[in-house]
């Protein structure tokens, strides 16, 4: 180096010397970071209030080339793609471009994205609950009024419900299940001289019949990864409707009835008593806490078990080629849920999709998953990706085109749209310390065997936050 | 493509940059040394410049003036004009010493080896602990101050610690099994020791009696006490023992076999697998299908197989002939020891036998694997439901990480291995020593650091267990660990407060093992 | 030390035996039988060796066969039977490498997992080395506390971590000075999240404790001397790392390399959480873990998906393997 001249040496020390200043200052800025940090970002992601003017959303061609993000935790390549080829027809009618990205633990993820400040502009709620949560946060932005006026000429009032947060507009509701189903093969029972249950009574005593008969009547399974034991709270959901009033119901969901109190631990038992009773249950996996729920489809075809209670969607995993009500000799059908009390309540559940961003693309493509367009193209794309059978989805949006659901799903549409009352999934509503937590995790031990019903409900009411 | 063009281009900038901080400070070295007036001068304009800046927006409100008059950028070329003069007297009046000018200089050069690693650290992990131990004071949301209430809900929940079950320990068939090989270890040092003249006598063989029995005595312990906290310690001792023995015997054992490199590949495999692929593998070892069906997992599928084997059917008689006849050979290995005077032989083989011989029993007597007798006396499947029946499920999910960290812990100690001089082994060879004591003697002594490292690290890894337990059985039938139910709280439920505190346990019980270590290591040297 | 080797073995002690114990220390005949059941034992390590490798490869294997069986057989029947029954199939693997076409396919997220961890790897270990050489051998002021402090943050579980990187990462990072309106940007918005950049810097960070504490481990254990002798020769620090730490860390370099790549390219939460809904830049491990659906609809995709996935790092420990070898340090220094 002692070659070089001096000046030249000198030149190059000085832009050195400035890199490594630089360098320096970045080094010292970013060791005195601080908390305040956060608040300052969470104050530049807060979101629009409603007081703020409502985007208006006439003009949809200006919207050419604007960009929209939809987030959501459907991610298989036929909902997933249903999903997208959807949303890609209305990207063409408006020139938005929109994107679809769907990731398998999204509903975990979304808390962190939120509190991050990289919310995307829309996300598909799989929980009312969950909307809930993110709406009092104060991350999401209400609808504006023209947005709830186009949804409710879709919606009923009894699903557009769910997207109510303490009076303010924020969900619309995208797509629904129907869960007071029973899927059994209708030839069998023929065969066999077993009627369809029109009463609980009926089922507990057509169950007796099957074990006297060397039969096994219910498939169980509520194992689902890190959702194990939705299953039976299904079950627990689906008998508390049945047993008590929608009121009660609804005192329950709210946290004003105790999971100790006597109507529902007396349901927990309910259900207990009834797979616990020996001969009572197929558990494909060795235990029913041990069986992935969708391993309950191939034992029902294979006649290992009668019945299997679960929800519409439970279409999609029923093996390959089977058959669905067409009055054959294999096909598999389903029926209500029997009533207790002789009314029809009906358990239905569903996602929403809820905006983090006020702008009037955005404001479009949410009223576009509120509408029956979107339903139809969607439903027609998912049956033809899963190659003609049930397709899995659902909509209970009204004015549908009834021809692109096949006869057995028309039939849950007129059972969800004709219902007299019709409550969500219990555990989607309640916070999520409950509703995808210890109602799960304390329900999967009474299954299982290692708590007894009170300490598991006593368990459940110490968990519901203050 | 564009992705990884990226990736390239941040590479270049990284290293980039790593290069230009390096010879920059290089040269600035240089500079201090010859013209220390002028770095005084520019390092006082730049403060100067920023201090100008500072003060230009002192403000007393958020829609108020700035107190002090004048434009910004006046502020900030005066600042740096008075900084900069001030450098340059400063710079002159005081000359720098060579001795200061050394010590300036060793202190910098330290700093430009740490500096990037301790800017990364400081953004990336120090300025979240921080937060996190902030947060932990506070409620769901970060907005109320708790206090330590949530250190307390950790502490007061049976979930948490359960020590109610301690009697059972004493119940337990591990706790007598510990028991008498604590005895043997006792008896055959204590043995050793007599004929050697000291009280007693160690054997690499005896620790290992020892170290075994230390372990059946930990799952005696941790399968009575429950609870998440014991859990956490459950895995800790049983993944890090294990994976560092087995790790460090594959390490040992391939370091001298043909084939070296696809052994270590077949182990090394697992850890080459992400944890989804790992859950479903161990899914399908672990299924277990109901008694009329065909089991698809092979481990029921073995258990109910040897469940078949019913005693006095053929095949358990053919199971006792193949027994009887290792058991007569090592019989007949433990003859040769005892003549020959090799203990090692003797008990080993005689060690050997008493499981055959206990299997032979099993299969005269109440027969092997799953199967319970039907109602026309038939055998009918009974299987192992591995992941659901507590408390020996945990080990069953341990099993899933052993199998994937022992790879970890060969590559590293066969890395070590070969790096021990080959003049020592030599040496040794030399003055007589045989493979057995070079191992004992050379090789262990010398690798002992990285067996060190190896463990803290499997310490810290498994302490912060997460994704098997989240995968396999996301903490239901009593296999809660902390880290699952701090992901748990902090993002199914976002309760920030409680996850943040049971991130700060995790930490804080996890810290004096790696500073101990640490410190010792150092030491050592 | 070799020169105080002592018999362990419990037998008398004797003269010098090399070669091992093959002599019959009582000089009595039946020799031949005895170097038969010494050659046994001998290989009985070897043995065992391989048992180990094969109860290590059973699950391994019982997945790889699993991924040429469809879901139904799969789900009714173990992978055993498929020798006799002969009912294999490629359709797991077509699914999984034809899956997600309308967002570029399973191709475009094995490239985006490059992207990730080719700089996650290369950057941690360049920085790691430069710190582990200043702890092990430049002394300065607080050096043991600071190395303490760095290696300990290994405890912090990295989850906690990741939310203030998010927000630093979409929104920057600003104080505000207290009393006053001057916000200062610590680190700009450089509009990170939902980039590859995002998910390789954080793992970067968290990287780091591990990577200081294996290679320190490592470069405090080469012999000072020569060190010592290239000072005596004019070397600075920075040439000694160059040309005398690197070359002889190959191992411990190559070691750490290894598994930073096998775990930033195996690597779930951290992507997701960084990438969000940014789903072009997802690497495979999300793009194979979401393919079996929300409710596990095509979970029979995710035997064939662990594979693909495990192709690369598999490759990557077969070339870095090649670095692990012995007597690097032969001769370099006097015993």
């Amino acid at each position: 180096m002692r070659d070089h001249s001096k000046r030249r040496t000198r030149l190059r020390g000085a832009r050195l010397l400035a890199i490594a200043l630089a360098f320096g200052l970045i080094a010292a800025a970013c060791g005195s970071d601080d908390d305040e940090d956060a608040a300052a970002t969470t104050a530049a992601a807060a979101p629009a209030t409603t007081a703020a003017a409502p985007a208006t959303t006439e003009g949809a061609d200006s919207l050419e080339g604007t960009k929209v993000t939809v987030f959501g935790p459907e991610s298989s390549d036929e909902e997933a793609g249903a999903l997208r080829d959807a949303l890609d027809h209305f990207a063409a009618q408006t020139g938005i471009e929109i994107t679809y990205t769907g990731a398998r633990d999204a509903a975990d993820q979304i808390n962190a994205q939120a509190a991050g400040g990289n919310p995307p502009d829309i996300f598909i709620f799989p929980q009312p609950g969950k909307l809930a949560d993110f709406a009092r946060d104060g991350h999401l932005v209400a609808l504006p009024a023209d947005v709830i006026a186009a949804m409710n000429e879709h919606w009923t009032p009894a699903w557009t419900a769910f997207g109510d947060v303490d009076g303010t507009q924020y969900g619309i509701p995208n797509k629904s299940d129907l869960k007071s189903l029973v899927w059994y093969k209708p030839a069998l029972f023929e065969s066999k001289g077993y009627s369809v249950p029109g009463t609980w009574d009926e089922l507990k005593a057509l169950s007796a019949e099957m074990i006297a008969n060397g039969d096994t009547p219910f498939c169980i399974g509520i194992e689902s990864g890190p959702a194990t034991g939705w299953t039976f709270t299904d079950w627990v959901e689906d008998l508390m409707l049945r047993f008590h009033t929608p009121e009660d119901y609804d005192a329950w969901v709210a946290g004003e009835l105790a999971f100790s109190s006597d109507e529902v631990s007396g349901v927990f038992t309910e259900v207990l008593d009834l797979w616990n009773t020996p001969g009572m249950v197929f558990a494909a996996g060795g235990s029913i806490a041990a069986t992935p729920f969708g391993d309950n489809g191939q034992p029902l075809v294979d006649n290992d078990c009668m019945m299997h209670r679960q929800a519409s969607f439970y279409a999609a995993f029923i093996p390959e080629g089977t058959v669905f009500a067409d009055g054959s000799a294999d096909a598999v059908d389903t029926f209500y849920f029997p009533s207790v009390r002789g009314d029809q309540p009906v358990l239905g559940a569903g996602t929403l999709v809820g905006a983090f961003r006020d702008a009037p693309e955005v404001w479009e493509v949410m009223k576009y998953f509120g509408s029956s367009e979107y339903a139809e193209v969607r439903q027609r794309a998912q049956t033809e990706r899963k190659g003609g059978g049930l397709s899995g989805f659902l909509s209970a949006a009204t004015n549908q085109d009834p021809s692109v659901y096949q006869p057995l799903e028309q039939s849950f549409l007129s059972i969800l749209q004709n219902a007299d009352v019709v409550r969500f999934d219990g555990s989607d509503l309640m916070p999520a310390e409950v509703g995808a937590g210890t109602f799960w995790t304390e329900g999967t031990a009474v299954v299982n065997g290692d708590k007894t019903v009170a300490e598991a409900t006593a368990a459940i009411d110490d968990s519901w936050p203050q | 493509m564009a992705a990884l063009w990226g990736a390239f281009i941040g590479v270049v900038i990284s290293v980039g940059a790593s290069a230009a901080l390096f010879w920059g400070t290089h040269r600035l070295f240089a500079l201090v040394e010859r013209r220390w007036a002028i770095v005084a001068a520019v390092s006082g304009a730049i403060v100067g410049a920023a201090a100008g800046a500072l003060l230009s927006g002192i403000r007393s409100g958020p829609e108020s003036e700035p107190l002090l008059a004048g434009s910004q950028l006046v502020w900030i070329l005066g600042g740096a004009a008075v900084g900069g003069l001030a450098g340059t007297v400063a710079g002159l009046r005081w000359p720098l010493s060579a001795a200061r000018i050394g010590a300036v200089q060793s202190r910098l050069r330290a700093l430009t080896f740490v500096g990037p690693a301790m800017l990364f650290v400081a953004l990336g992990l120090i300025i979240p602990l921080l937060r996190t131990i902030y947060l932990s004071l506070f409620d769901k949301r970060g907005t109320d101050f708790r206090g330590l209430a949530n250190y307390g809900e950790i502490f007061t929940n049976a979930q948490s610690l359960d020590l109610s079950g301690w009697s059972g320990i004493f119940g337990s068939q591990l706790f007598y099994g510990a028991v008498v090989l604590f005895a043997l270890m006792a008896a055959i040092a204590l043995y050793r020791g007599r004929r050697r003249g000291v009280r007693a006598d160690f054997s690499p063989g005896t620790v290992g009696i020892g170290l075994g029995a230390g372990l059946l005595l930990s799952f005696a312990v941790f399968a009575s006490l429950r609870g998440t906290v014991m859990n956490n310690l459950w895995w800790v001792v049983a993944v890090t023992f294990l994976s560092t023995a087995l790790g460090l015997l594959a390490a040992v054992i391939a370091d001298r076999v043909k084939r070296e490199s696809l052994a270590k590949s077949l182990i090394f495999l697992p850890m080459a697998i992400s944890f989804v692929g790992a859950g479903i593998i161990w899914r399908f070892m672990y299924i277990a299908r109901p008694p009329q069906k065909n089991q698809t997992g092979l481990l029921n599928a073995l258990w109910v197989w040897f469940g078949t084997l019913r005693p006095s059917s053929g095949g358990a008689w053919a199971a006792v002939a193949v027994l009887a006849a290792v058991t007569v050979l090592l019989a007949g290995l433990c003859a040769f020891g005892v003549r020959r005077r090799q203990t090692a032989i003797a008990v080993g083989s005689a060690t050997a036998a008493i499981p055959l011989l206990w299997l032979i029993y099993r299969f005269v007597g109440p027969g092997v694997g799953g199967s319970v007798a039907g109602p026309n006396d038939e055998p009918i499947a009974g299987t192992i439901l591995f992941v659901q029946e507590s408390p020996y499920n945990n080990v069953w999910l341990m099993v899933v990480l052993i199998w994937i960290q022992t790879g970890f812990a060969m590559v590293i100690l066969s890395a070590a291995i070969k790096a021990v001089p080959a003049d020592l082994i030599e040496a040794a060879r030399v003055d007589g020593a045989d493979e057995r004591q070079v191992f004992f003697q050379v090789t262990l002594p010398t690798i002992v650091p990285t067996i060190t490292v190896v463990m803290t690290a499997m310490i810290v890894l498994v302490m912060k267990v997460f994704d098997i337990v989240r995968v396999m059985t996301n903490g239901n039938f009593g296999t809660q660990v902390i880290a699952n139910e701090m992901w748990q709280r902090s993002f199914t439920e976002f309760n920030l407060g409680l996850g943040s505190a049971l991130a700060v346990v995790l930490f804080l019980g996890v810290v004096p093992v790696m500073g101990l270590n640490i410190r010792r290591m150092q030491r050592g040297e | 030390m070799s020169s105080t080797v002592t018999r362990s073995d419990g037998a008398a002690p004797g003269a010098p035996r090399p070669g091992g114990r093959a002599r019959d220390p009582a000089g009595r005949g039946s020799d031949r039988l005895g170097a038969v059941i010494y050659r046994f034992l001998r290989s009985i390590p070897a043995w065992v060796l391989w048992l180990m490798v094969i109860i290590w490869s059973v699950p391994t294997g019982s997945l790889f066969l699993n991924s040429f069986r469809h879901r139904d057989d799969q789900r009714a029947s173990g992978w055993w039977t498929s020798f006799t029954e002969g009912n294999w199939t490629l359709e797991n693997y077509s699914d999984v490498l034809s899956s997600g076409q309308q967002t570029g396919g399973l191709w475009q997220a094995l490239l985006n997992s490059f992207a990730i961890a080719i700089p996650a790897t290369i950057i941690p270990i360049a920085i790691a080395a430069l710190a582990a050489y200043a702890f092990a051998w430049i002394p300065f002021r607080g050096r043991e506390w600071l190395f303490i402090g760095t290696v300990s943050l290994l405890a912090l579980p990295n989850q906690v971590a990741l939310l203030p990187l998010l927000q630093m990462f979409a929104g920057g990072a600003h104080w505000t000075i207290p009393g006053t309106e001057t916000v200062l940007t610590l680190f700009p918005d450089f509009s990170l999240a939902g980039t590859a950049t995002a998910v390789w810097l954080t793992h970067t960070a968290f990287a780091l404790p591990f990577a200081i504490f294996l290679l320190h481990n490592y470069i405090s254990t080469l012999p000072g001397e020569l060190f010592e002798a290239a000072r005596i020769d004019g070397a600075d620090h920075f040439t000694i790392f160059w040309r005398i730490v690197v070359p002889l860390s190959v191992p411990a370099l190559a070691a750490f390399a290894i598994f930073q790549f096998l775990w930033t390219w195996n690597d779930y939460l951290i992507a997701l959480t960084m990438l969000g809904a940014a789903g072009e830049n997802y690497p495979a491990t999300i793009k194979i873990a979401s393919m079996a659906g929300e409710f596990g609809l095509r979970e029979h995709l995710l035997s064939a998906g662990a594979f693909v996935q495990a192709g690369v790092p598999m490759l990557v420990f077969f070339f870095l393997q090649r670095f692990f070898v012995r007597g690097l340090l032969a001769g370099s220094v006097k015993s």
